[in-house]
């Protein structure tokens, strides 16, 4: 006799998202771009728009056969790091401009929204996923050595500390990249300070929440973590805190997570990227969820690899 | 098309890959309290990563499993011919307490040989969890032997440190009192496991005791099912430890006055918390039992363990007898 | 339990006496394992005979090394089994287990961060869980190993376990200064240890002073003294006595006393009942005070408040 005995709570279990199969970007602008008013807005937004046309996203969905790809676009306001004007302005100005410039945003997000958002701490469980880069000679002897609040991808120039009595002091050595082709190009990166006990997370590290949050792989207790909210009123609060920290601005839009992101932005931003990429690779996604949406994928007869750098790409804007 | 919120299971089909070799080690202690502690206190001492789930079953017996974390690795692997091999990847450990009473706390890694001859981005590595890739080729019979025999110093993988730390963070717990009911050694499993040949049958295996604290089991098997493998590693690990632990108890109750009728009272709490933890093949995949079984036959854990309770049983029944006719005596003749 | 032994100086016959102590618990039935901390010079390994590790282990697992995080477990050499004395070989019935904790040869004292701390409080639990004594023998004076045990016995996780110092001394009136200044001086033990966060009045309760190679005045070896000596002797003793009191190492915070032997005079080594008996070239009066120092260190009377 065939049997079966199972506890729910004993297994394994994690949410699967709706998935795009492209998630576009269309910038990421600081407080004070957006303060600049609205010609500055149409401006950027001219510049995008030649790379974001539709042929080139449907391309860059990388969909195989005739099926018809799911892309969907999304925006990030940066109400982090300074206090903005309020959306009830911002948000009609930047959905106007950027429609002048035949583009069209499906999903508003507010960076606070990448700290802590639906009760979940973002931020927190990103940072409680890192795993860093081990340098050589890592043998698990050892935890990985670091620096609270930094994360780097190599080992850091040695500090001339104390050492155990009557042995020699070490000569002070430069600070190398793990994997270096011959020379290095080291990079150690701030994920937060403190002042009075409030830790204030950077831009790299919310833009690399914003990533995995844009590939659909971050869990909370199994569950999926961000839902974008509809947002069908034609006006728009006067606090960004009143707004959810994702809004799906069009009804029908395609799912906002997606098997890839493309992100289109101002070529000052390469120094963020390139931190974001160095700490995406350091991110242990669960297992399950990377192994649920390789075979998602595949169910759709698009081979996605199981790097997450892989899944990302960029346009830099020229000036 | 896109699915709504629904759940998967693991369902990971790899081949059996021949080239492969799985090395771990369990370590088993009492948990440092002075009582069995309720599932709950033991999934908040497991919530090792925040967000992810601790798992939990009550049946046939208690057992709280934590997340899996994972550490990086960049360095030689032990080889019991001594060729350098070197690897990187990523290790997997997690902690388990089992009963309210029992922790352990295991590391593990799949070792195969990489496609390239240098090291990859990082992000190669953590797409592929708990697998370490060597450059250049390897031998599994001598990867899995230079594991077996690795010495507690060497400069190569350390899945002891990594094992050993995770206890100590579990045993550290601030949500423990730190007063043990009583003193036991911690013991430690290490273990390989290769795949099945043709030459090889499956599931065979090899168990030893190297010393009061250190065993080994060597075992052969299918490597995609490598989380199973573990789970069967860290029951066996648990039974010896229990049968380890209840023979040094007796040894320490006999050490002093060996028929005293209080000494055997010496014996109650390893009567109340460990005699009713053995569960052989709890939680095992039905299709490792065989292992069990196999090894059950040769090692006898059960048999041994049965003997060992009956005789405490009749001892404790025997003392309680001693100690009544003591009391009634005493009481009589006043 | 875990007992802390030190001293002011060096060569007061802390190690010696520790050894020994251990050795008398064992044989007492209890498990003990003897963590050598006396980082400049680990020698725990030459008292109890046990080769290979005479001046701390050669195998890279010793304490030094676990300490700084360059192994994950420090070696455990059961005595029982590695000593090279005869007599020591085989666990006598009713023993219990005798394990040394050594020290690295070439290891020197080295400094102490915030995760040795740590590498220390997992080691004191641990062991803690295994052993039912657990005897450190620590570097003289205000030493790093010193520090790094007051932190490390500070730390929350240690609380439910009884922590005990012993602070071992010669009976001369140098000794008795630098025993008292050790503990209750400037950058003394209380001073350091309250800063670390330990209780002043606990930790005070928690030390003992043990004096070392005491000649007894009483023995039938003084009965060869002149007059003019044994006065003489006798006098001194009285004028130690009042010292000790006056710098608080009198009766109350004594824990015991071991004469003078002359076994020990020439050679660092356990005194076995075999030396006493069979051989007869140590003094029963040496043997019969470990013996009495051992059961006192586990005997709450002898720990109450003062
Ligand atoms: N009771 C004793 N009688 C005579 N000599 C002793 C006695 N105890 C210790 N010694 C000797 O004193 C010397 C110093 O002892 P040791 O234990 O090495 O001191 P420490 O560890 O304090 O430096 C050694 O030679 C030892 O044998
Ligand atoms: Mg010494």
């Amino acid at each position: 006799m065939e049997s079966s005995f199972r506890e729910a709570t004993a297994e394994e279990r994690v949410a699967s998202v709706p998935l795009s199969h492209l998630s576009v970007e269309l910038g990421h602008l600081y407080a004070e771009d957006i303060s600049a008013g609205r010609d500055s807005l149409a401006a950027y937004f001219q510049r995008v728009a030649p790379w974001a046309a539709e042929a080139r996203l449907t391309a860059l969905a990388r969909v195989s056969g005739q099926r018809r790809p799911r892309v969907s676009t999304c925006f990030l306001v940066d109400d982090y790091f300074a206090r903005l004007g309020s959306p009830a302005t911002i948000i009609p100005d930047l959905l106007e401009t950027a429609a002048d410039s035949g583009l069209h945003i499906d999903y508003l997000a507010r960076e606070s929204g990448c700290v802590d958002a639906d009760q979940v701490p973002l931020a927190q469980l990103v940072e409680g996923h890192l795993v860093p880069d081990p340098a050589p000679n890592s043998t698990g002897l050892r935890p990985a050595v670091s620096e609270a609040g930094w994360l780097c991808n190599g080992q850091r120039s040695p500090v001339n500390g104390p050492s155990e009595a009557m042995r020699p002091v070490l000569p002070w050595a430069p600070a190398v990249e793990n994997g270096r082709r011959r020379h290095s190009i080291f990079l150690d990166i701030e994920l937060w300070d403190q002042t009075d006990g409030r830790r204030t997370w950077s831009c790299p590290f919310l833009a690399a929440v914003w990533q995995l949050l844009r590939l659909g792989l971050l869990r909370y207790q199994g569950r999926d973590v961000v839902v974008p909210k509809a947002w069908d009123h034609d006006t728009y609060p006067q606090e960004w805190d009143d707004l959810p920290a994702i809004l799906q601005l069009s009804p029908r839009a395609a799912p906002f997570s997606a098997y890839r992101t493309f992100s289109i932005l101002d070529g000052r931003f390469l120094p963020v990227e390139h931190a974001v990429r160095t700490i995406l690779a350091q991110v242990a996604v669960e297992p399950l969820v990377l192994e649920q949406i390789v075979e998602r994928s595949n169910g759709e007869g698009m081979r996605l690899a199981p790097e997450i750098s892989s899944r990302i790409a960029y346009l830099f804007l020229p000036e | 098309m896109t699915s709504g919120t629904s759940s998967v299971h693991r369902a990971t089909t790899h081949r059996p890959d021949p080239g492969l070799v799985a090395l771990g080690e369990v370590r088993t202690g009492l948990l440092q309290h002075s009582a069995a502690i309720p599932h709950q206190l033991a999934e908040r001492i497991l919530q090792l990563v925040p967000g992810e789930r601790v798992r939990l079953s009550q049946r046939p017996i208690a057992h709280a499993l934590s997340p899996e974390l994972m550490a990086g690795v960049d360095c030689r692997l032990a080889a019991a011919s001594g060729t350098h091999i070197d690897g990187t990847g990523t290790v997997l450990t997690r902690a388990s307490i089992t009963g309210g009473t029992v922790v352990q706390a295991s590391a593990r890694a799949v070792v195969g040989p990489a496609r390239a001859d240098h090291r990859l981005p990082w992000s190669h590595y953590m797409a592929r969890p708990g697998m370490i890739e060597t450059r250049g080729k390897i031998e599994v019979d001598d990867l899995a032997a230079g594991f077996i025999g690795q010495p507690t110093s060497s400069s190569a993988l350390d899945l002891s440190a990594l094992s050993r730390r995770m206890m100590d963070v579990i045993q550290g717990s601030s949500q423990l009192d730190h007063a043990p009911r009583m003193r036991t050694k911690r013991t430690r499993l290490r273990w390989t496991a290769r795949t099945v040949t043709a030459e090889q049958p499956h599931g065979l295996v090899e168990f030893a005791i190297e010393d009061d604290v250190l065993r080994t089991l060597q075992l052969r098997t299918k490597i995609d099912r490598i989380a199973m493998v573990a789970s069967l590693c860290e029951n066996l690990a648990l039974h010896d430890w229990l049968l380890s632990t209840l023979l040094e108890l007796i040894e320490r109750e006999q050490r002093g006055a060996p028929h005293a009728p209080q000494a055997v009272l010496r014996l109650r709490p390893a009567i109340d918390s460990l005699l009713h933890l053995w569960m052989p093949a709890a939680h095992i995949d039905e299709s490792l039992h065989p292992v069990w079984e196999a090894l059950e036959r040769r090692a006898g854990f059960t048999r041994q363990w049965e003997q060992l309770r009956d005789r405490i049983r009749d001892q404790v029944t025997l003392s309680a007898v001693t100690l009544m006719s003591v009391v009634t005596e005493g009481s009589a003749s006043e | 339990m875990i007992i802390l032994s030190t001293s002011d100086k060096g060569g007061t016959g802390r190690s010696v006496t520790s050894c020994n102590l251990a050795y008398r618990r064992a044989l007492q039935g209890s498990d003990v394992a003897y963590l050598d901390f006396d980082f400049g010079s680990p020698t725990a390994g030459a008292i109890l005979s046990v080769s290979g590790a005479e001046r701390g282990t050669t195998s890279g697992a010793g304490l030094h090394h676990y300490l700084q995080d360059r192994v994950a477990e420090p070696e455990q050499i059961d005595v029982w089994s590695a000593s090279e004395r005869e007599g020591l070989r085989g666990r006598p019935m009713g023993a219990g287990r005798l394990v040394l904790v050594p020290g690295d040869q070439g290891g020197g004292e080295f400094p102490v961060g915030t995760e040795m701390v740590d590498r220390c409080i997992q080691l004191f639990l641990s062991m803690e869980a295994e052993f039912e004594l657990v005897l450190v023998d620590l570097s003289a004076g205000r030493s790093q190993a010193a520090d790094l045990i007051l932190s490390a016995t500070a730390a929350r996780q240690l609380q439910a376990i009884t922590v005990r110092w012993l602070v071992f001394h010669r009976w001369t009136r140098q000794h008795i200064i630098a025993a008292s200044g050790l503990v209750f001086g400037e950058r003394g033990l209380i001073e350091a240890g309250t800063e670390r966060g330990h209780d002043r009045a606990d930790l005070e309760n928690s030390i003992r002073f043990v004096r070392t190679a005491v000649l007894d005045l009483s023995s039938p070896e003084m009965a060869g003294l002149r007059p003019p000596q044994a006065a003489w002797l006798q006098s001194c003793n009285r004028e130690l006595q009042e010292l000790a009191t006056k710098t608080k190492l009198g009766r109350t915070t004594m824990l015991g006393s071991i004469p003078l032997d002359p076994v020990l005079q020439w050679r660092e080594q356990l005194i076995s009942d075999n030396d006493v008996v069979f051989s007869q070239i140590a003094n029963p009066q040496t043997s019969q005070a470990y013996e009495d120092l051992a059961k006192r260190l586990v005997h709450d009377e002898a720990w109450m408040s003062l």
